[in-house]
């Protein structure tokens, strides 16, 4: 019986204790003020302007106003601009030339400098300064390098009576000429993150493969490697994110030349805009590289994340 | 409650007091952007004009001399990377732009036609300016609709610049010790390969890298001198014609036997000129003053046998022309008060009545009485440049995105020249490029 009253007045109480306290996982409303100032820049800086840049790219507009409703007509255009699908295989073949040699050579360094010495320290220093330079700076740099006749280029060149290649006026080098300078510029990051991963590998791994006499490449392939992938997955996306945006080294480098060979589409893409005044053109080649660097960061995502599942 | 109301009253009161007083004890301010680089090193604390040099050298002299002069307006300068216009277009995009600002005489029909600019002639007449006064060249540059759109400065125009003691080792000169210059294409390219047997340098120095203006200029010029009517119709360009197709073909024939400097850009050009490295350097009216200081100074290359200078030689037996633009000084449409107003008229009305120290560039006065006096023909090399004044002509005044158009033009003909790309395929994508760009204004 007083087993029987005892879950009765139980279920009472608790019934009376709901009343009182309100649900801990309801919502409550006034939270969202922690959130809101975030939420507001969010909203007007991110999520109205990707709209709105939709929007103008449907219209016949420039930067002094939107004129009329022209549908698909700028997206018609840019596909029948042999120069428009140009700079995306520019940007492209960027991607391809920079992303791989960053991923590479900042690993290489990575792996090389990873240890407790001075000189280390000092080289991680030497190769990460380069990345606290402004492009400005950066391509200054590189353009005195390669700038013909008078270039640091040309003069070691002209030590041995050869002629330098041009690379800023070529235009199977100009490119390549871009992608070194960038890789020069951005090697620093890269670089910092194979070396923070590299230090959160166990030590007893390596102690305990030096027990079983590994070789220093079998301890490198078996064991260094596979405990940095995902660190490799991270800078793969990064760096496609970051040099799908290509614009400042091309501009102050070759401004996109000889003959667009070197223009990338966030170039194009201020051409349009500012010198042509055409911004619903420029909006919408906009649209496209925002699908194209989306499309890149989500392949990567879901191929690391399928490795991820394996490992 | 009541003193806390007090003090929001004072305190509202001290930043009413303040911002009452401002104006009255503070000069005017003048916003003014323009390009020709930047020279404070050299010039920033100079106000006499007269000492400076160079296209710089001077305009931050007369700035500086305009600040001392007038202590009721200051004047900020932002100095912007030639020619300035994407930052200016975004500057008005923005509602932000200066006040008044350099645009050529081809540029101020895109600004103007959008209602970004203001229109002057009453300003002008306030501060007793007449458009009488402009030359006709400079007159019908800042011209649209009928009314005046910038304060104009200047006309100017490629020039070919001669290395006079090359000139003479390659047996270039006439007997009255003036270089012998070309009268149609055979000839040109004769004298260039005489030119680079006896020196060993190219005839030209030319900025072909990273360059697409001095492709479109050149191109203009040798199809006004063979008649082309290419921009008959503003709105649709023909160039797809034999006409071009002769202009691209010289400028290969001389790129393909290296009688040209090649992968210079712009500076690395004046460099390679001012080292000696070659006869000819295409350039405008506004390095005459720097080429002719250099000149004067031992030791240099252009001192070794002189500088001169002369207009495009008449390659082709069509009229006698050449491609010519000018500088503005342009005021942005804003709410103004009287006292800025003022203040503008008396900035515009400072640069016409300098317009003989500007002209010391090498520019053409835009003030007819300069070109005419005796001051200003006594200035070096004015002499064997004076025909510009007749020969400079410029694209029609309706052809809108002039700059654009250049892109286009010097991307198209540099790929041509240096063999990327076939002269027909370049001339007609060019063509198609440009109407595409006029038919989507």
């Amino acid at each position: 019986m007083a087993e029987a009253a005892i879950p009765g007045s139980g279920s009472a109480a608790s019934a009376s204790v709901r009343q009182a306290v309100p649900d801990v996982n309801a919502p409550i409303w006034r939270n969202a003020l922690f959130v809101a100032p975030y939420l507001f820049f969010f909203l007007t800086l991110l999520v109205v302007p990707l709209f709105w840049g939709v929007w103008l790219s449907l219209h016949k507009a420039d930067a002094f106003g939107i004129g009329r409703f022209v549908g698909l007509d700028n997206y018609f255009r840019l596909f029948r601009d042999k120069i428009f699908l140009q700079v995306i295989g520019n940007t492209f073949y960027f991607v391809l030339l920079t992303v791989p040699a960053l991923a590479v050579i900042g690993l290489l360094l990575a792996l090389a400098l990873n240890r407790n010495a001075r000189t280390a320290a000092a080289l991680r220093a030497v190769y990460f300064a380069s990345s606290v330079l402004s492009v400005t700076i950066v391509t200054l740099i590189w353009r005195t390098v390669f700038i013909g006749n008078f270039g640091l280029l040309a003069t070691v060149y002209g030590w041995f009576g050869a002629t330098a290649p041009a690379f800023l006026s070529d235009p199977k080098l100009a490119m390549i000429g871009i992608a070194i300078a960038t890789v020069w510029w951005c090697i620093g990051l890269p670089m910092m993150l194979f070396l923070s991963a590299l230090q959160q590998v166990p030590r007893e791994i390596y102690e305990a493969a030096s027990l079983d006499n590994a070789s220093r490449w079998g301890t490198l392939w078996h064991i260094t490697l596979p405990s940095i992938r995902r660190t490799f997955v991270l800078v793969i996306i990064i760096e496609i994110v970051l040099q799908f945006q290509l614009f400042g080294q091309a501009w102050l480098m070759t401004k996109g030349g000889p003959n667009n060979a070197s223009k990338p589409i966030v170039l194009y893409i201020y051409e349009a805009t500012f010198i042509k005044w055409d911004l619903g053109l420029g909006a919408a080649a906009s649209e496209i590289l925002f699908i194209l660097i989306m499309i890149a960061a989500l392949a990567q995502y879901f191929i690391s994340r399928r490795k991820g599942e394996e490992g | 409650m009541t003193l806390t109301l007090r003090k929001y009253m004072l305190a509202a009161a001290s930043v009413l007091a303040l911002a009452a007083s401002t104006p009255a004890m503070a000069a005017t301010e003048l916003t003014v952007q323009r390009f020709f680089g930047a020279c404070d090193a050299e010039f920033g604390t100079n106000t006499d004009a007269s000492k400076a040099v160079g296209e710089c050298g001077i305009i931050t002299s007369l700035i500086n001399k305009f600040n001392a002069d007038n202590p009721d307006v200051q004047v900020s300068v932002t100095t912007v990377e030639w020619p300035g216009y994407d930052q200016l277009t975004a500057q008005f995009a923005a509602g932000d732009p200066p006040d008044i600002v350099t645009i050529h005489h081809s540029v101020l029909g895109d600004y103007q036609s959008r209602g970004l600019l203001m229109p002057l002639d009453d300003l002008l007449k306030s501060v007793g300016i007449s458009p009488s006064d402009f030359t006709d060249a400079s007159l019908s540059g800042v011209t649209k609709d009928g009314q005046i759109y910038g304060l104009p400065i200047d006309n100017w125009t490629m020039l070919f610049h001669i290395n006079m003691d090359l000139f003479k080792k390659a047996g270039l000169v006439n007997a009255d010790g003036t270089p012998k210059l070309p009268t149609s294409v055979d000839e040109l390219m004769a004298q260039a390969k005489e030119f680079k047997e006896k020196t060993g340098k190219p005839y030209f120095v030319q900025n072909l890298a990273n360059e697409v203006a001095l492709y479109t200029r050149n191109l203009y010029t040798y199809l006004f001198q063979q008649d082309s009517d290419f921009f008959a119709d503003p709105k649709q360009v023909k160039l797809n014609t034999p006409e071009a197709k002769k202009v691209l073909e010289m400028y290969k024939a001389i790129y393909d036997n290296d009688y040209t400097t090649k992968d210079m850009d712009y500076a690395a050009g004046i460099n390679a000129f001012l080292a000696g490295e070659g006869g000819v350097h295409l350039n405008g009216t506004w390095v005459i003053g720097d080429y002719n200081a250099s000149s004067e100074t031992a030791g240099t290359a252009l001192n070794a046998g002189g500088y001169a200078v002369y207009p495009y030689p008449q390659l082709f037996p069509g009229k006698k022309a050449q491609y010519a633009d000018g500088h503005s000084w342009a005021v942005s449409q804003k709410d103004r008060t009287p006292e800025e107003q003022a203040a503008i008229g008396k900035f515009l009305k400072f640069f016409n009545d300098n317009d003989f120290e500007w002209s010391r560039t090498g520019h053409l006065p835009a003030v007819k009485a300069v070109l005419d006096s005796e001051k200003f023909k006594a200035l070096p090399h004015r002499d064997t440049i004076a025909a510009v004044a007749t020969l400079g002509t410029p694209l029609p005044s309706a052809v809108q995105r002039q700059f654009a158009i250049q892109d286009i033009i010097g991307q198209e003909m540099n790929a041509a020249i240096t063999g990327q790309k076939e002269i027909d395929a370049a001339l007609t994508d060019m063509e198609a490029r440009i109407n595409e760009l006029l038919a989507n204004i």
